[in-house]
């Protein structure tokens, strides 16, 4: 099911390829602008992580999944999601730390100015790195599919 | 409350594109009607003053969920019927219609769409204008949604934000790699 199969996926196009290259730096750009302007507008890190997240589909379908794979690097990947959830997590941790409630943002305001908005942008932010490396990731995974992924571990190092 | 030409346009296509989905045999059709029953919702939500539970549904229902279903489609093999519905079972039918029935009982509660004071409880509740008068001066965000997620809310959504994370964890542990890639 695997290998002739799904080389089959892809269909180079002109088409695809150039529409893609023209949009996906708007929608990129779009994607930054709903993660960091979601404290005063509609938007936020869920929903910029997936905007962010489908740049990366886009690319894969103009260009092929396996052309996108090679060009994302998996460490970035990785580091996003875990680096999300620990950024979260010492966000709220440090205030306790502090000797506040869990995530308390006005007791960093000793350090900087204006610390709530700060901290409310960086915790975006991480929701958006998790959201946004954990849709990349299942793409791949899917892409990839169940038997691709048992055959080759060793291929995608 | 009445309904505007556009609205009750919304609905038909929603409702259209639900039953579509739940009936087209052909599997990829069933993905693209949910698709579009998808940003036929998020549409609505615009509507309704819902513009983050909109921008969500956009992207993640319209968006990220018909690649992912595509791309399952395409390592699966799809069969091929020369019918264009699924066949109904009168034991289905009972069943989704016991559960809409349900559903559409919880439907009378709710407070009516722009209802303002005493008619309207999620309004005019002590929570909901607590956040509404507090939330700027407290958190120093205009959005409301924004300040409840991030700060009112801030443990409930390390908790989501925890969960996608585990969901990419579970996806890895399933299909046996070590990255995501």
């Amino acid at each position: 099911m695997s290998g002739e199969d799904r080389t089959g996926l892809y269909v180079e196009s002109t088409i695809i390829m150039t529409t893609v290259r023209v949009v996906a730096p708007f929608v990129l750009t779009f994607a930054l602008f709903v993660m960091f302007h979601g404290a005063n507008s509609p938007g936020g890190g869920f929903q910029g992580g997936v905007i962010a997240g489908s740049v990366i589909m886009m690319l894969a379908f103009a260009y092929g999944i396996d052309s996108a794979r090679e060009w994302v690097d998996v460490r970035v990947v990785t580091a996003l999601a875990s680096g999300g959830v620990l950024l979260f997590a010492a966000i709220g941790l440090g205030t306790i730390l502090l000797g506040g409630n869990f995530l308390e943002y006005h007791l960093y305001e000793r350090f900087l100015s204006h610390a709530t908005a700060y901290g409310i942008e960086l915790v975006e932010l991480g929701i958006g790195g998790i959201v946004a490396s954990v849709a990349i990731g299942l793409f791949f995974l899917l892409a990839a599919g169940y038997g691709h992924a048992v055959d080759t571990p060793e291929a995608e190092e | 409350m009445t309904l505007t030409l556009i609205e009750a346009a919304l609905l038909v296509f929603v409702l259209g594109c639900a039953l579509g989905a739940a009936l087209l045999q052909d599997v990829l059709a069933s993905v693209m009607a949910f698709a579009a029953y998808s940003l036929g919702v998020s549409i609505i939500w615009v509507i309704l003053e819902a513009p983050d539970v909109g921008l969500t549904e956009a992207a993640v229902g319209a968006g990220i969920m018909t690649i992912l279903f595509l791309l399952a489609l395409a390592n699966t093999v799809r069969p091929q019927e020369d019918r264009i519905l699924e066949r109904v079972r009168f034991r289905t039918v009972a069943f989704v219609g016991a559960f809409v029935l349900v559903m559409l009982a919880t439907v009378p509660s709710l407070p009516a769409i722009g209802a303002e004071g005493a008619a309207n409880p999620v309004v005019s509740g002590e929570v909901t204008q607590y956040y509404l008068a507090n939330a700027y001066e407290q958190t120093e965000v205009h959005n409301a949604v924004t300040a409840v997620l991030a700060a009112y809310r801030g443990f409930d959504t390390l908790g989501e934000a925890v969960v996608v994370f585990s969901a990419g964890v579970a996806a890895l542990t399933v299909l046996r790699q070590e990255v995501f890639a």
